[in-house]
């Protein structure tokens, strides 16, 4: 049977070369690809298909930021002024799920797809008609995301789930409307779509290596992106099954986490956190496998420590699955298991210390230039640093038992995933985007973006933690008057913070539009197979491998 | 890329997404049928 399939296989992706030979050779004749609408709906090319996911995640992390704005609105004074607390829950619930699954994912998803064939000298991705299907999949999830969302404001259905974007709020979890079974279905839509990119990472780092490029030569990019992949592969099956009891539950009478009838709600939040703490990882470390590359560029430097990075994130990643239960540290688990899960997770920032040095290890007595690629990455270990620094104090059973559910929470995720993730994508935004488009951006504004940046996310989220250290609770729409200062500050910080992203689109419109051409270098101190290219690369590349010494 | 290595290559591809998929499907199910078995142990 099992050779049966693999025939099955071989002979599909034989079809699939004998016809990408034809379009190879087509495309010698003419260089373009296909032109209009269905370039975009059947291309298989990974530069096109690295767009759309780039694309799609920006246009998410906009459609996010929005949802946040109303619940910032909200916060902004004491009292209930402009939402019901049960749609504050579901924007705030919509604002996690997008930001997560809807735009960083896809976005880090969307530079590996442009970026890992051109690091490894590949002519594409192992999987080129998966990696379609893979992202026209993401559209969907998404509308299903937040059709509820708007049927509320037409008498149709309670609206979207509003029970946080893990879901263990089980009381939420059985009683909401049909929100909840639209975000079931969404969560396998995008594990589905999650699950094909991963499969396909993996098969091409591992097989499609330009002859010479051992493993131990690979970028940095791509190894964060092969263990991302790895984590991907283990972790959404356990969050889809969760996902499929809790509907099952729901409708077709099993009792796997209703208390009421002999089930066990704590199980939820432990199949969900198996998932939910590698998906920590899952995020960031596209990101810190990026971060070395431009550290290292523009110090004029090689990369520091590579082979300690390398076995720092198998480290990581390894921790990453034995940790799980440091969210649930208030749910009643026994005193061994609390004291297992403190140090566990305490055990992580080793690997994680070794990455920071070796990215401090990078610029030091570096020739460094701060151009806003630069700045970028340097945020992302300022504030990635900060972020990681207050993870290392929660897991302390005693010291969560004060935080838990309060609003240091939100604070440290905030500086882990905006600082670290978003930073991140971000710096490789900048970084490649003149490859990308073949044109270079402004860097005046691409700088004062940065500082706008900076100074927003730190006005919106040091106040949020102050207020979590004074006892405000998260996940409510109203809080006690003493901590209306600091909402005040933040809901200001984060409406100049949504605004100062705008600035971002305007920069790279004006860079696709009339910025100046960009080499196929970019950088001075640009290192990398991507780098040997023209900007931007032809639609072809790498038909004949590269030998890499 | 000489023939036999390209075919090599898409065997090992074929052999590996098999791999992955069957890997992802066995956490599925282990998920669904044992872990509400074994989780509570940690009770």
């Amino acid at each position: 049977m099992a050779r049966f399939i693999i025939r099955c296989g071989i002979f599909a992706m034989t079809v699939k070369g004998e016809h990408m030979a034809e379009a190879t050779t087509a495309a010698t004749h003419e260089q373009r690809p296909p032109a209009g609408i269905m370039r975009w709906l059947t291309t298989t090319n990974h530069k096109d298909l690295g767009i759309l996911y780039m694309s799609f995640g920006g246009i998410m992390f906009f459609i996010g930021g929005a949802f946040i704005m109303a619940v910032r609105a909200e916060l902004l004074l004491p009292g209930l002024q402009l939402l019901s607390p049960e749609m504050y829950n579901q924007l705030f619930t919509l604002h996690a799920l997008i930001m997560v699954f809807g735009a960083i994912m896809p976005f880090a998803t969307g530079l590996n797809n442009y970026l890992i064939p051109l690091m490894i000298g590949a002519p594409d991705m192992a999987l080129p008609r998966v990696n379609n299907w893979g992202f026209w999949i993401l559209p969907f999830a998404a509308v299903l995301l937040l059709v509820p969302f708007f049927l509320q404001f037409f008498g149709i259905g309670s609206g979207a789930t509003g029970a946080g974007w893990v879901m263990h709020n089980t009381s939420l979890d059985l009683q909401s409307g049909i929100g909840m079974d639209f975000a079931i279905f969404t969560i396998h839509l995008l594990g589905l779509s999650s699950l094909t990119g991963a499969i396909n990472v993996v098969v091409t780092a591992l097989n499609m290596r330009a002859p010479g490029m051992t493993l131990m030569k690979m970028p940095l990019f791509v190894w964060a992106w092969l263990i991302t992949a790895f984590m991907l592969i283990l972790a959404i099956p356990v969050f889809s099954a969760a996902a499929t009891m809790l509907l099952t539950d729901r409708h077709f009478g099993t009792h796997f986490f209703d208390a009421a009838n002999g089930g066990d709600p704590i199980l939820l939040q432990h199949l969900i956190w198996f998932f939910g703490h590698p998906e920590v990882y899952i995020v960031l470390l596209p990101a810190w496998g990026l971060i070395p590359h431009i550290l290292a560029t523009f110090s004029r430097k090689p990369v520091y420590g590579y082979r300690a990075q390398v076995y720092a994130l198998w480290a990581i990643c390894f921790l990453s699955f034995i940790v799980w239960a440091h969210h649930m540290l208030t749910s009643g688990l026994p005193l061994a298991a609390e004291v297992y899960f403190m140090y566990s997770t305490m055990a992580i920032s080793i690997p994680t210390s070794v990455l920071v040095f070796c990215w401090l290890g990078a610029i030091w007595r570096g020739a460094m230039t701060f151009e806003t690629p630069m700045l970028f990455a340097l945020g992302f270990v300022a504030h990635f640093g900060m972020g990681a620094l207050t993870g290392l104090i929660l897991p302390d059973v005693a010291v969560n038992a004060q935080h838990h559910n309060s609003y240091v929470i939100v604070s440290h995720f905030h500086y882990t995933f905006f600082g670290g993730g978003i930073f991140g994508m971000m710096a490789a935004l900048y970084y490649w985007l003149p490859k990308f488009t073949g044109r270079m951006f402004d860097e005046k504004l691409g700088r004062l973006h940065f500082w706008l940046t900076v100074a927003f996310f730190n006005i919106t989220f040091i106040p949020q933690w102050f207020a979590g250290l004074g006892g405000m609770p998260r996940h409510i729409a109203d809080y006690a008057l003493k901590f209306s200062a600091m909402n005040f500050i933040s809901s200001v910080g984060a409406f100049l913070l949504g605004l100062s992203q705008l600035l971002l689109v305007y920069i790279v419109v004006k860079c696709v539009r009339s910025g100046p051409r960009a080499t196929g270098q970019v950088w001075e101190g640009a290192q990398g197979l991507e780098f040997t290219l023209p900007s931007p690369p032809p639609y072809h590349t790498f038909e004949t491998p590269p030998v890499v010494k | 890329m000489m023939m036999g290595e390209t075919r090599k290559q898409k065997r090992r591809t074929a052999w590996l997404v098999v791999a992955l998929v069957l890997l992802v499907a066995i956490i599925y199910a282990a998920t669904f049928i044992k872990l509400p078995v074994w989780l509570p142990a940690l009770k």
